[in-house]
């Protein structure tokens, strides 16, 4: 028996170093960790348990009947984190370059449906060649496999991917399927086609940072969701993002006792929106100021900066942010801040997180370009997704709402349960300045003194329709806020909405403008 | 030279008429206001084509290693902050753009000397206009 115990012991030991000593000094020397040293620093210490470590591949194309590939280049298993259930799979580059073959899928397949069954959050660090090639059909089919669990597990339990080395070709597609995507600078890559293939076809000439790295696609695609210098701060952020989220869809989000004042005043709010309509200011200060000790945690920081999205604690209880930005792009809505402010609120709609919409919005970005992009559509994917969110939903006028954007930015009629206003708001069909050139078009023509009478209008205009009162006499406005009182009423309001139950009618799923 | 039959109270009548450019418009006090709305003044532009946007815009030499500070929305450049020569860190205000009814501060995005600027204060740019290079 000492000799069986022995001889798994040997076993196991071989198969936890991989690739063996030097592929992982290569790894550590391009500046990434191991499959193994990954899921250590994730999980609380001791706790992850490996699954299918003896999987072995069964090609016997091109002599890969002789190749060696220890738990068939993946580290599949469960743990806790900060005590609670996750499951994890890592792929090993240091095994046949993490190559993708009909096991290494199968083992990544069984962990997806366990954590389904289980309920639990999934976390895949991705770190593969591509598909295993000498496995043709059967890698292939791997890839389709997990594509498809992403989907039917999608909105029921978190799904996280973790970018720490080449993602690419078909491969992106089980990330893109995910709730969240975590990058690192200078390792991260993502793309359809390498800088290669592109060369080749179009003769443009693209390095693979520069293609698919990290800045890019938290900047310019918004495909990634965070961005780090380094894996353990990307590992670290993957737990504070962890801790806003429930296990599933049936659960709600940890709650923290936070220790802040439920009813602390913030006189700062009363004097952060200049006097003058057209100066812009900080949101995220706002954001800040109310959410319980200051914390936010942004997602999306980088990419469409004109709308903001992420997680605070109000009264120790996650609540999802979408505000604008008046700071960039006027705070325009626009394509790429629809797209992220819609996926965001679907996002929280579907893990039982309120959201709270903070609104500043003088309109959609005029131009050809958002025109011809199909701002219709995607702006169209904001209405969907707030009318479609059953969540608590709270409203914020800060200073301006304009048109169709005040109503895409979560109005009473899109469903908030709640919409309060500052007092310097302006809710109208749209600003002063247009609406008096069209209303007091005559008046302004037929005066002795056209730019006198035109301020005066505008001055009119915004005393009598640009304000909340008109809305709140309507009921579109719950109440008006004294600004340094907002965050004893956000809590007060979230804590009441708390049992919110809101049915829609059966329907397999709804036809989102996509 | 184009031909028209008009018909009035049922009389035909074959009308030729002839174009010889539009002339410009006296500008009524109402339009030379400043910032007037963008929806107010729609220039008649014939066939619009996507491609015409980018063939407008003017070319600007940009060196390898520098940054071209480009308008992010279409707008009036209100104010220009910088000279040809300052020093500038990221996150300084290089100028700020009139667009929306907001006076969007255009800040540099990393620490460099301004190379060129492009642009002047109360010019109209459009999205991708090559404002201000920076060393």
């Amino acid at each position: 028996m000492k000799e069986k115990i022995q001889q798994l012991l040997d076993a196991e030991k071989k198969i936890k170093l991989g690739g063996g000593e030097e592929r992982i000094a290569k790894q550590h020397k391009a500046g990434k960790l191991t499959a193994r040293e990954r899921i250590n620093l994730l999980f609380d210490e001791g706790s992850f348990v490996e699954l299918d470590k003896f999987v072995e591949h069964r090609c016997t194309n091109f002599g890969m009947e002789k190749v060696e590939a220890p738990a068939d280049g993946v580290v599949t298993g469960y743990g806790t984190v900060d005590g609670r259930l996750v499951f994890a799979y890592a792929q090993d580059f240091t095994v046949l370059g993490g190559s993708l073959g009909e096991m290494h899928a199968a083992k990544i397949c069984k962990v997806q449906d366990m954590a389904l069954k289980m309920g639990a959050p999934i976390i895949g660090f991705n770190d593969s060649g591509g598909a295993r090639i000498q496995e043709g059909v059967d890698a292939l089919s791997g890839y389709g496999q997990i594509f498809y669990r992403n989907t039917i597990a999608s909105g029921v339990i978190p799904q996280i991917s973790v970018i720490l080395g080449p993602c690419a070709g078909g491969a992106v597609y089980s990330p893109a399927l995910t709730d969240f995507i975590f990058m690192v600078e200078n390792t991260s890559r993502m793309f359809i086609t390498g800088p290669q293939v592109i060369k080749s076809v179009t003769g443009e000439e693209v390095t693979q940072e520069e293609l698919g790295g990290a800045s890019t696609h938290n900047k310019v695609s918004g495909v990634a969701h965070f961005m780090d210098k380094t894996e353990e701060e990307c590992i670290e952020r993957i737990k504070v993002l962890l801790s806003f989220l429930p296990s599933n869809n049936l659960e709600e989000a940890p709650v923290f006792d936070t220790e802040d004042n439920i009813n602390r005043i913030e006189e700062r709010l009363n004097e952060i929106v200049p006097v003058n309509p057209n100066k812009p200011y900080d949101m995220k200060e706002v954001i800040r100021l109310i959410a319980d000790n200051g914390y936010f945690f942004e997602v999306q920081e980088y990419f469409a900066q004109n709308i903001i999205t992420g997680f605070i604690r109000l009264n120790g209880k996650a609540v999802g942010v979408v505000a604008n930005q008046p700071r960039f792009l006027a705070g325009c809505l626009d394509i790429n801040a629809s797209d992220k402010a819609a996926r965001f609120i679907r996002t929280c709609d579907a893990f039982n997180i309120p959201l709270l919409n903070l609104v500043d919005v003088p309109g959609f970005l005029p131009g050809t370009e958002q025109e011809y992009g199909g701002i219709i559509r995607h702006g169209a994917k904001m209405l969907y997704a707030y009318s479609e969110a059953t969540v608590p939903k709270v409203t914020l006028i800060i200073r301006k709402a304009y048109g169709g954007a005040y109503l895409a930015m979560c109005s009473k009629d899109l469903g908030a349960d709640q919409v309060f206003a500052w007092p310097n708001s302006e809710i109208a069909v749209m600003g002063p300045e247009g609406a008096a050139n069209i209303i007091f078009k005559k008046d302004i023509e037929s005066s002795d003194n056209p730019i006198e009478t035109r301020q005066e209008k505008i001055m009119e205009y915004r005393n009598t329709v640009a304000n909340p009162y008109i809305a709140a006499q309507r009921g579109f406005v719950d109440d008006v806020l004294v600004p340094s009182m907002t965050r004893p009423r956000l809590i007060s309001a979230f804590d009441m909405l708390e049992s919110k139950r809101e049915g829609r009618p059966a329907k397999k799923h709804g036809n989102m403008p996509v | 030279m184009r031909k028209f039959i008009i018909k009035v109270n049922g009389n035909t009548y074959e009308v030729e008429v002839e174009e010889v450019g539009i002339e410009k418009e006296a500008k009524s006090p109402v339009a030379k206001m400043a910032a007037p709305a963008p929806a107010a003044a729609p220039a008649p532009t014939p066939e619009p084509k996507v491609a015409s946007l980018k063939e407008e815009k003017k070319e600007v030499a940009v060196a390898p290693g520098q940054e071209v500070i480009e308008a992010p929305m279409p707008g009036n450049i209100w104010k220009i902050e910088v000279k040809v020569g300052d020093v500038v860190k990221a996150g300084d205000v290089l100028l700020i753009l009139e667009a929306m009814k907001m006076e969007n501060e255009i800040v540099a995005p990393r620490d460099g000397v301004v190379a060129s600027i492009n642009t002047t204060e109360g010019a109209q740019v459009n999205t991708g206009d090559k404002l201000i290079v920076l060393d």
